[in-house]
């Protein structure tokens, strides 16, 4: 989930490394939290083309409020119904978490039917968690349906992703892993995301996974996130985008990787960074099986071309974008 | 109720999707038949998958003869375990409260991702209050998802027996429109009428205006139809089409009643002689080059 950018935080790179993702080439990519109903079929393509194999989409907040829970029933099944197609047809595979957001968790009258809602979806195919759930203005409302979800996930036996509030970060963390504690959940089943150099120390040593946004502005910087790999290593530590309807880069992922090569770390912490470990953590839902991106295949493409990878990478037409005419 | 003998056909299914799952997902998803709620029929159907895994069924084919016996037109050609088992699942619901019985199957569509909605789609010839699917199915043609429009469109009977000429005709459209196999639609020949005819010539001048390439299947849903504009689009076709072009064109004049157009195919007697032969039909001919 974003916020609202001020004009303050936009400072001017100083120094611009140039976009070269040459020498990732080859490497494989997945970016476990990242909105792509809010993004383009461009960056579907260039996602492709950088080497993303595999996403997760949490369920968030679209923008502005939901007003009904039919709002809410479209959302979750065009998560897992049309823009997983989408993204098929990019040769991307497509997961999702699905949960109630914290911001919309203050109108208590709707969050009531959306926990009603929750378990028609949770046990759908490539639902791979419960997210992203948490703490935003840290409520009490927002308490009440965190604890609500924490509970579903454990019966149903699913990861929880965690959105960590941009305010008062670092104690809504610490309530968040409490609160899950408290509930006994076991950390390995709780990936805590938009960490930064203030949380990540107590999240590992607590046993959470601990996930990092790339997000201009906002969040984190990837030549912070280099410094941090170098620090703490590759053991439970993940990337993302968690690009959506603000200003935010859905080549995160690989970029950090080319600039994590750049500085010197290796192709394996690399790897467990911006890859592994992220389908380590998701798999746990039982719903992610690497061979369905290690050999892409369209929804469409199973059915009519039988085990035939010629169409790798994604089968939709692409436009000349270097020519003026459009046919 | 039904316009089919569903009581042997749910025996029937029922059988099959035994033989195809562990004893252990076999007492989880019987008990669910037994379950009034609505709530276990919702969860049972959406973690089908995690129980019955997503195998090809295996099936004798005596078994496999008799089932689609029941049903013409009906086929398990394709169907996984997870599928069968939604429609076992399905076929055990209660459809003597109507009302109830709509509205367990309504919900499962408006919450369904795609493998769900091409196990419901799929299973629409099957059930019960046929008359009560026509808005579903022609919702169903609006989609713009490869596997869905295919689980309507490929080997179903229900669109052929149930939807109105206008759903009808928007099915054989969007079939051209996303590039279908026309061969696997189900009464594709039988429901040709004169709008859909005249619509789909629109068509193909539009797309012969842009220098965009006609699906040759297009014109045998004509061939009822020949006037003179067809006669002059068949001209074309025979003069400056590809080869395809020409036995498509070939096909529909030979299918069709008009006297000028046989006429026309005489001169063509190669393609007269193939049809004759039965070297060509509408099977041989593939949409794309």
């Amino acid at each position: 989930m974003c916020c609202s950018h001020s004009f303050d935080d936009r400072k001017p790179q100083v120094v611009a490394e140039a976009m070269n993702l040459d020498i990732i080439k080859g490497m494989k990519f997945f970016d476990p939290h990242v909105h792509m109903s809010s993004r383009t079929t461009d960056d579907y393509q260039a996602m492709a083309d950088a080497g993303i194999v595999a996403l997760i989409e949490p369920a968030f907040w679209l923008g502005q409020p939901r007003t009904g829970i039919d709002s809410f029933r479209d959302y979750y099944s065009s998560l897992v119904g049309w823009e997983r197609f989408r993204s098929s047809q990019f040769g991307i595979k497509h997961y999702c978490t699905i949960g109630l957001n914290s911001r919309e968790a203050n109108n208590e009258r709707l969050a009531e039917e959306v926990m009603e809602l929750l378990p028609l979806f949770i046990y759908k195919e490539g639902v791979v968690g419960i997210g992203e759930i948490g703490f935003d203005d840290q409520t009490a409302a927002e308490d009440k349906y965190y604890r609500m979800q924490l509970e579903l996930a454990k019966e149903a036996g699913l990861p929880i992703q965690i959105h960590t509030p941009h305010r008062d970060k670092k104690k809504g963390t610490q309530r968040s892993m409490d609160i899950a504690i408290e509930h006994g959940i076991d950390p390995k089943m709780v990936i805590i995301d938009h960490n930064n150099e203030e949380t990540v120390k107590e999240v590992l040593d607590r046993g959470f996974w601990a996930a990092f946004t790339i997000y201009p502005f906002t969040k984190m910087g990837n030549e912070r996130m280099v410094e941090l790999a170098k620090l703490y290593g590759p053991e439970r530590i993940m990337i993302n985008s968690a690009a959506d309807w603000g200003i935010s880069d859905p080549l995160a992922v690989p970029k950090t990787a080319a600039l994590m090569k750049l500085k010197g770390i290796s192709d394996e912490d690399i790897k467990m960074i911006t890859y592994s470990n992220a389908i380590t953590a998701f798999a746990q839902s039982g719903q992610i099986d690497e061979n369905d991106f290690i050999t892409p295949l369209s929804v469409d493409q199973t059915e009519k071309f039988a085990g035939n990878t010629v169409l790798r990478g994604g089968q939709q037409p692409r436009t000349d974008k270097s020519s003026i005419i459009i046919s | 109720m039904f316009d089919y003998d569903a009581e042997r056909f749910r025996v029937l299914i029922t059988e099959l999707t035994r033989s195809n799952v562990t004893e252990e997902t076999w007492h989880w998803l019987s008990e669910k038949f037994l379950a009034p709620e609505t709530s276990a029929v919702n969860s049972a159907f959406a973690m089908m998958p995690r129980k019955t895994g997503k195998l090809p069924i295996a099936i004798n084919h005596e078994l496999w003869v008799e089932i689609e016996k029941l049903k013409p037109g009906f086929t398990l050609e394709g169907w996984t375990i997870d599928r069968i088992g939604r429609l076992c699942l399905l076929l055990h619901l209660d459809p003597t409260d109507k009302e109830k019985y709509v509205k367990t199957i309504e919900n499962l569509f408006l919450a369904a991702e795609v493998n769900e909605l091409v196990a419901l789609y799929s299973s629409l010839p099957l059930f019960a209050w046929p008359e009560l699917w026509l808005m579903r199915c022609a919702e169903g043609v609006r989609s713009n998802i490869g596997l869905v429009l295919e689980a309507i469109m490929y080997k179903n009977p229900y669109p052929i027996s149930y939807l109105d000429e206008k759903a009808w005709n928007q099915l054989i459209l969007k079939a051209f429109f996303t590039g279908k196999d026309l061969n696997k639609i189900s009464g594709i020949d039988e429901r040709a009428n004169a709008e859909l005819a005249s619509t789909l010539v629109d068509f193909a001048h539009e797309r012969w205006a842009a220098n965009r390439k006609i699906n040759p299947h297009l014109w045998r849903l004509t061939s009822k139809f020949i006037d003179d504009d067809l006669l002059t689009d068949l001209k074309r076709l025979f003069g400056e089409g590809s080869l395809r072009d020409r036995q498509a064109a070939a096909l529909t004049a030979y299918q069709s009643d008009s006297v000028l157009a046989k006429n026309l195919l005489k001169s063509y007697p190669e393609l007269l002689k193939a049809i004759e032969n039965k070297e060509l039909n509408w099977s041989s001919l593939t949409p794309e080059e």
